[in-house]
């Protein structure tokens, strides 16, 4: 069975069918998004039962010519890079779903669940599209529904916000769209045919200068989406303007398209112009890192909060992909799905506050946990995960990419360390205003704000998520290592770095010390 | 000589006086419809005698045609879009009293158009742009109680024929050089001749050339006509100005430069690389600026003939795949655009301004989910066939050497995705209260099932791409090897 191509169609179908449901039906609607977005799930579990880890290349192909002239074909697969993703997509989807469920917008919600159910299938396709040409395909796609989810059912300023979010994206996807057409032509020359597969163009040799554009222009492409600083403008303006659930999906799941895209197309593709690329990108990681955290700490709202600590979080997977090491790279995949289940947990966090205080700003609210302290002890358990304290799941992620880092580049080690300081000054002046102290905005002593049933279903299985992170990180860690091996390890060759550290000829070696006896 | 192989162009003429006899004589009230119903029927039977032709190349009348698959595949272009210019008038009010003539003067222009794309000829090709230029001067101005519609066809008429003076001041350099005016002719003349390519009478003759056509194409700096015309123009018309004109003149750019003058091709692919660039810029900076529909489409069409220009520029016949396909997305997304356009023009008092689209797609739902398409795909989103014509044409641009066309391309293109989705925004967000009232009149279904098949055939257009780029490569490769 093809089973990743109905991975895809599942969110797909759903759409359409919610797209064609009558205004009226809303009952219906939240039922078939119910239903498709816990097939997706079923789907991915699939996936994941079939998934081999010991293999590091692509498997569970479903290969189809699309425009063979053109080099183009639907060719979708699942590695160790994705594996993770997929399910942190259809899981965080699910919790999104509901969300939407439980406060469904009063104009065309039928259209609402459809849009975020198109959203899947455009993160799932990038997820596991094989073909760089379907790679972008999807890179644009899940931009559509995002935009609309934001221009129709956003904030006062969602118009411009919708706006801001297109333009600067397209900016750099359309450069990127030249740079995939630049690189299968000269692959072309290579191959002998003209072929967009990314297997394929991993076994290209490019020259150091034609792989460092290619690279810079892929790279401007993710540093937008991820975003990395200083291409970070259209975050707070996106983040504050979207409808709640929306930026929990966009945060959560969607950030993770840039670093997915950094280490599984730009860094194995173009290994060549790692080396020109490592240190402006490793720097602007760690401004990242810094600025990031310094303007979560001066944040006027909670979702600008936590919005900006994204940007000092992805700096950190940056900084762990970039700098070409197997320890970093896994616990930058690592990391991604802690990114993914922390930023939710926070964002839902800010939903149920702002719903049962009328505001998300920091300074008006306080003392809550008197009220709500049920919530507060959820608050603090996601506080602790996302300042990394030792023990949670954040720590091991972090830990993984700091040693890696210190390996390579002691000094980059050093000032990223100061991100993760940071990290504990903000989310503790965001979980202290709002919890401790005098009471502040509320009437009741905050009971308004406490975390009902409803609000549990989304909540407990994030915590239950992190609580197995945290205890069993190797589980997570463990099937992404043939994978993220296989993506560095071109990269440390042409860096020269010691064979000891590269982890493909490492297990070779090894193969041939048992067949030696 | 092969006068049969002629046969669509005899359909097409004789559809053409047909209707033209109609406009003159007296007809009874229940057979009004009479003229439209001969445009129709002319057209498929032209239609189907062009697909039942495809194939080698068959020469007509010692050469002056060439039908071959060039030609034929631009004509399955040209001819759906005259069907759909008359459809969009099928009883118009604005038109009622002239139909015949209306649906006369669109079958001369189609049938110009054709034989541009099918002359083997400097003077055939010469009088297929007559032919279609002159007619569209009086489709412009067929509205003669509006003096918009007046002062469209005197615009068109004044540049039009500056643009064909040109034109024939370029041939007539070009016969010079090569002495002959055969395109067969001349591709061989400049084959034999060495140190041809920097002759300074040739390099004049492609300037003028290139000019001439680009005001045909409306190619920046050549381009100032085009919004005033085509807001002017009845919007059937515009529609067709902006898809059949454009196909016959991109038609009319491959056969005399990636086919005639494939030789020298050193002394064109730089000017008309850089036309491509002013073009795309300037056209996508100007629609950004625009309030009117219609305004912001003719911006948008000449920007979209700047991406068409690459295809030409970069001389090979892989830009001149990539520039068939381009045509034939650009085509049906032209015309499903006009189709929404007029069906809002229809229901409310000047309804080709921005504001008038407010709340649109939440009335007639089905209205913005083909404008959306079509928008999206005008802005080259995947994986709507425009993303794939995009593709193709950047491809042709990297692989000939021409990267820097491919980033302006790409770089404009993001300022076309400001305006597309503006058009999309507007038209899905809250009405204002006054417009709810506004009157709302049957949706005529042969505007919607142009509008509707046009959003689907962009859709169908990216699924078979292979296919169609199947074709596109036998009509590309007709071009250089007779």
């Amino acid at each position: 069975m093809p089973w990743i191509s109905i991975l895809i169609l599942i969110p797909l179908v759903t759409a359409l069918v919610l797209a064609f449901l009558p205004a009226r039906e809303r009952r219906t609607a939240r039922g078939v998004a119910l239903t498709g977005s816990f097939l997706a799930l079923a789907a991915s579990i699939v996936v994941f039962a079939l998934f081999d880890r010991d293999l590091a290349v692509l498997q569970q192909v479903d290969h189809l010519d699309w425009i063979p002239a053109a080099g183009v074909s639907w060719d979708v697969g699942v590695d160790g890079i994705s594996i993770w993703l997929l399910l942190l997509t259809t899981v965080v989807f699910v919790l999104g779903v509901i969300l939407a469920c439980q406060r469904l917008p009063q104009q065309r919600g039928t259209i609402f669940l459809s849009l975020i159910m198109l959203a899947e299938a455009g993160l799932l396709g990038l997820f596991t599209a094989g073909d760089l040409v379907l790679f972008y395909v999807f890179w644009e796609f899940m931009l559509i529904p995002f935009a609309l989810l934001i221009w129709n059912w956003g904030g006062s300023d969602r118009r411009s916000a919708g706006m801001v979010f297109v333009v600067y994206t397209m900016v750099g996807s359309l450069l990127m769209l030249v740079a995939i057409v630049a690189t299968g032509i000269i692959a072309m020359d290579h191959t002998g045919q003209l072929s967009f597969l990314i297997r394929d163009l991993v076994a290209v040799p490019f020259d150091e200068g034609t792989a460092t554009l290619l690279l810079a222009g892929f790279l401007l492409a993710f540093a937008i989406k991820i975003p990395l600083w200083p291409f970070h403008g259209w975050l707070p303006r996106v983040y504050s303007q979207a409808p709640i659930v929306v930026t929990i999906l966009l945060a959560a799941v969607m950030s993770k398209a840039g670093v997915y895209g950094l280490l599984r197309v730009g860094i194995p593709v173009f290994p060549e112009g790692v080396g020109n690329l490592l240190i402006p990108v490793a720097i602007l990681a760690l401004v990242g890192i810094a600025y990031g955290a310094l303007l979560a700490w001066r944040a006027p709202t909670m979702r600008l909060l936590v919005g900006y600590s994204s940007v000092a979080h992805l700096g950190f997977i940056v900084l762990g992909i970039i700098v070409i090491d197997r320890m970093a790279a896994q616990g930058a995949v690592l990391q991604m799905i802690n990114h993914g289940i922390v930023a939710a947990a926070a964002f839902v966090i800010v939903l149920i506050l702002a719903r049962g205080t009328g505001t998300e700003d920091i300074d008006r609210l306080g003392g809550l946990a008197k009220g709500a302290p049920r919530l507060a002890v959820a608050f603090l358990f996601v506080t602790m995960a996302a300042l990394a304290l030792p023990g949670s799941n954040a720590f091991v992620g972090e830990f993984f990419i700091l040693g890696g880092v210190f390996d390579q580049y002691a000094w980059m080690a050093v000032i990223a360390m100061v991100g993760v300081i940071f990290a504990a000054v903000y989310m503790l002046r965001m979980y202290q205003g709002t919890m401790n102290g005098p009471p502040r905005g509320v009437q009741d002593e905050g009971h308004a704000a406490e975390m009902t049933g409803r609000d549990a279903i989304v909540l407990v299985p994030l915590i239950l998520m992190m609580v197995w992170i945290a205890v069993w990180p190797g589980s997570i860690v463990e099937p992404t290592r043939a994978s993220t091996d296989l993506a560095v390890a071109p990269a440390q060759i042409a860096l020269e770095r010691p064979p000891d550290q590269i982890g493909v000829l490492r297990d070779m070696a090894s193969a041939d010390e048992v067949q030696r006896p | 000589m092969n006068a049969g192989a002629a046969l669509t162009l005899y359909v097409m003429s004789a559809a053409t006086v047909l209707a033209l006899v109609l406009a003159v004589v007296p007809l009874p009230a229940a057979w009004r419809r009479l003229p439209e119903w001969v445009g129709c029927i002319g057209i498929v039977a032209t239609l189907a005698i062009a697909v039942v032709q495809w194939g080698d190349r068959q020469v007509a009348f010692a050469g002056e045609l060439h039908i071959d698959r060039f030609s034929l595949l631009l004509t399955w272009i040209i001819l759906p879009a005259a069907l759909a210019v008359i459809l969009f008038s099928w009883g118009e009010p604005a038109a009622a009293g002239r139909r015949a003539e209306f649906v006369g003067l669109v079958l001369a222009a189609a049938t110009g158009m054709m034989l541009t794309v099918m002359s083997g000829d400097l003077i055939t090709l010469f009088i297929g742009i007559e032919l279609l230029s002159v007619a569209l001067y009086v489709l412009c101005a067929i509205e003669v109680a509006r003096a918009r519609s007046l002062e469209s066809g005197i615009k068109y008429l004044i540049t039009g024929s500056i643009g064909t003076a040109i034109l024939i001041y370029g041939f007539a350099l070009l016969y010079g050089v090569t002495g002959t005016t055969s395109l067969d002719g001349v591709t061989a003349r400049l084959a034999t001749i060495d140190g041809m390519a920097s002759d300074p009478l040739l390099i004049a003759a492609i300037v003028l050339i290139v000019v001439a056509l680009g005001f045909k194409a409306s190619a920046v700096p050549f381009h100032m006509w085009t919004p005033d015309v085509y807001q002017g123009a009845p919007t059937p018309v515009t529609a067709f100005m902006g898809t059949g004109t454009k196909a016959a003149a991109m038609g009319a750019f491959l056969l005399l430069f990636t086919g005639a003058t494939q030789q020298v091709s050193g002394d064109w692919r730089a000017l008309i690389g850089a036309l491509a660039v002013v073009t795309m810029v300037v056209g996508n900076v100007g629609a950004l600026m625009q309030q009117n529909v219609k305004r912001m489409l003719a911006w948008s069409s000449i920007a979209q003939a700047g991406y068409l220009l690459i295809g030409v520029a970069v001389g090979t016949t892989a830009g001149a795949e990539a520039l068939i396909y381009y045509l034939f997305a650009y085509v049906a997304m032209t015309l499903a655009a006009f189709a929404i356009v007029i069906l809002r023009e229809r229901e409310v008092e000047s309804g080709d301004t921005l504001g008038a689209f407010t709340g649109f797609g939440r009335a007639r739902p089905w209205a913005g989910v083909v404008m959306t398409i079509t928008l999206l795909g005008l802005a080259g989103f995947p994986p709507l066939a425009g993303f794939i014509g995009k593709f193709l044409l950047f491809g042709s641009a990297v692989d000939a050497g021409m990267s820097w066309l491919a980033i302006v391309g790409a770089l404009a293109s993001v300022v076309s995705v400001v305006y597309y989705l503006r058009v999309v925004i507007v038209m899905w967000s809250q009405a204002p209260d006054g417009q709810r009232t506004a009157r709302r009149v049957r949706v005529p279904a042969s505007v919607a099932a142009v509008a509707v098949a046009g959003a689907a055939a962009i859709i169908a257009l990216a699924i078979w791409a292979q296919p169609m780029l199947d074709l596109c490569a036998d009509a590309a490769r007709a071009l250089t090897i007779p």
